[in-house]
C-alpha cells in the first residue's frame, strides 16, 4: 500500500520499448501490463505525447511499416555520407599527391630529355 | 533485428562512440531507436500521416547535422524538443499564427522536479498523502485510487466508472499533479 502511494509522487521518467508501446497500441497487452505501461506513460512525458498521435493513425498495422520504412531511409542515408566522408578521406592522402608530383615531374623531365635529344642528335 | 542486438548500450555510450569514433553507424541505432516516438510526436501535432512521416525525416537530418556541431547531453530530451519545435514551425507556416493554446502546449517546459526521495525522508508524508489524497475533487480521488492503488487500466476504471479514458487520463494526471501541490503545501506549513 505504501509502495504504491509512492508511486503517485514518482517522477523518473521512465523509457518503454518500441515494441511494447505496440502492443499497447494493438490492445494485445493484459490488464496489468496494460497498467504498468499507463504508468510509465505519466512519467514520461515524451511517449505519451507519442501514444496520443499514433493513437490517430487510421491503420495501426500500418505504423509497423511506416517506422521500418524510415528506418531504411536514415540507414540509407548514413551510409551515402559515410562512403562520401571516406572518398573524402581518400582525397586527403598526402601519397596521393606525392605520386601526381611525382608523375608530372617525369613527365617533365621525359619531355626535355625527348626535345634535346631531337635538337642534338 | 539491428537495433535489438546494441540493446544494451544506453544512448549516453552510443552518443560517445559517435562523437569518439565518427562512425555514422552509433548515431543511425541511437536515432532508430527513437522513430517511433518521434512519428508519434509529429502526428500529434500535424495530424497528418504523410506530413508526420516528412517530418520524422527531417527530423533525422537535422539530428544528423546539429549533432556533428555540438555535444547533446541528454539525448532524449534534446530530440524530443527538436521534433516539437519542427512541428511548431510547421504549423506556424500552415496556419500563418499558431493559436495560443497549442503554442503554449508546445512551448511549454516540464516542471521542475521534484525531490520526491527527500519528500519520502520524512515518514510523515505518508500521512498526508492519505490526507490529501481526500481532498481531491470526487472524480480524480476515484481514479487515482482505482489507478494506483488498486493498480487497474484506463479501459478497467473506464468500464468501471462510465467515465471515457480520455477523462479517466485527464482525472489521474491532474490528481496526481494536485496530490503533488497538497503535500509539497503541507510539508511548507509544517516546517
Amino acid at each position: 500500500m505504501a509502495d504504491n502511494l509512492k508511486d503517485i509522487l514518482s517522477n523518473l521518467s521512465p523509457d518503454i520499448d518500441q515494441e511494447t508501446l505496440m502492443l499497447y497500441l494493438q490492445n494485445k497487452l493484459s490488464e496489468e501490463k496494460r497498467h504498468e505501461v499507463e504508468k510509465t506513460l505519466l512519467d514520461n512525458e515524451f511517449a505519451d505525447d507519442a501514444l496520443e498521435g499514433l493513437q490517430q493513425f487510421n491503420d495501426k498495422k500500418q505504423i509497423n511499416f511506416l517506422v521500418e520504412q524510415l528506418n531504411t531511409d536514415l540507414r540509407r542515408k548514413l551510409e551515402k555520407k559515410k562512403q562520401r566522408r571516406e572518398k573524402l578521406r581518400i582525397k586527403e592522402q598526402p601519397w596521393l599527391y606525392i605520386s601526381v608530383l611525382i608523375i608530372l615531374m617525369l613527365i617533365i623531365i621525359g619531355y626535355i630529355l625527348v626535345r634535346r635529344m631531337l635538337l642534338h642528335p | 533485428m539491428k537495433v535489438e542486438k546494441y540493446s544494451h548500450i544506453t544512448d549516453q555510450e552510443l552518443l560517445e562512440y559517435y562523437y569518439t569514433g565518427h562512425d555514422s553507424k552509433w548515431l543511425g541505432i541511437l536515432l532508430e531507436r527513437y522513430t517511433l516516438l518521434l512519428l508519434g510526436v509529429c502526428m500529434k501535432y500535424l495530424k497528418n500521416e504523410e506530413e508526420a512521416k516528412d517530418s520524422v525525416q527531417q527530423i533525422f537530418l537535422k539530428a544528423i547535422t546539429e549533432l556533428k556541431k555540438y555535444k547533446v547531453e541528454f539525448f532524449k530530451s534534446w530530440i524530443y524538443m527538436v521534433a516539437k519545435n519542427h512541428c511548431l514551425m510547421k504549423l506556424r507556416d500552415r496556419q500563418g499564427k499558431l493559436p495560443a493554446e497549442l503554442n503554449d502546449k508546445l512551448t511549454a517546459t516540464a516542471d521542475p522536479e521534484t525531490d520526491t526521495a527527500a519528500l519520502w525522508k520524512n515518514d510523515k508524508t505518508l500521512d498526508l498523502m492519505n490526507e490529501s489524497l481526500k481532498e481531491l475533487n470526487p472524480e480524480q480521488q476515484q481514479c487515482v485510487t482505482l489507478f494506483y492503488l488498486e493498480k487497474k487500466s484506463y479501459l478497467e476504471i473506464s468500464d468501471q466508472t462510465g467515465y471515457s479514458l480520455l477523462q479517466v487520463k485527464s482525472y489521474i494526471q491532474n490528481g496526481k499533479r494536485n496530490l503533488k501541490i497538497l503535500i509539497e503545501k503541507k510539508i511548507k506549513d509544517r516546517v
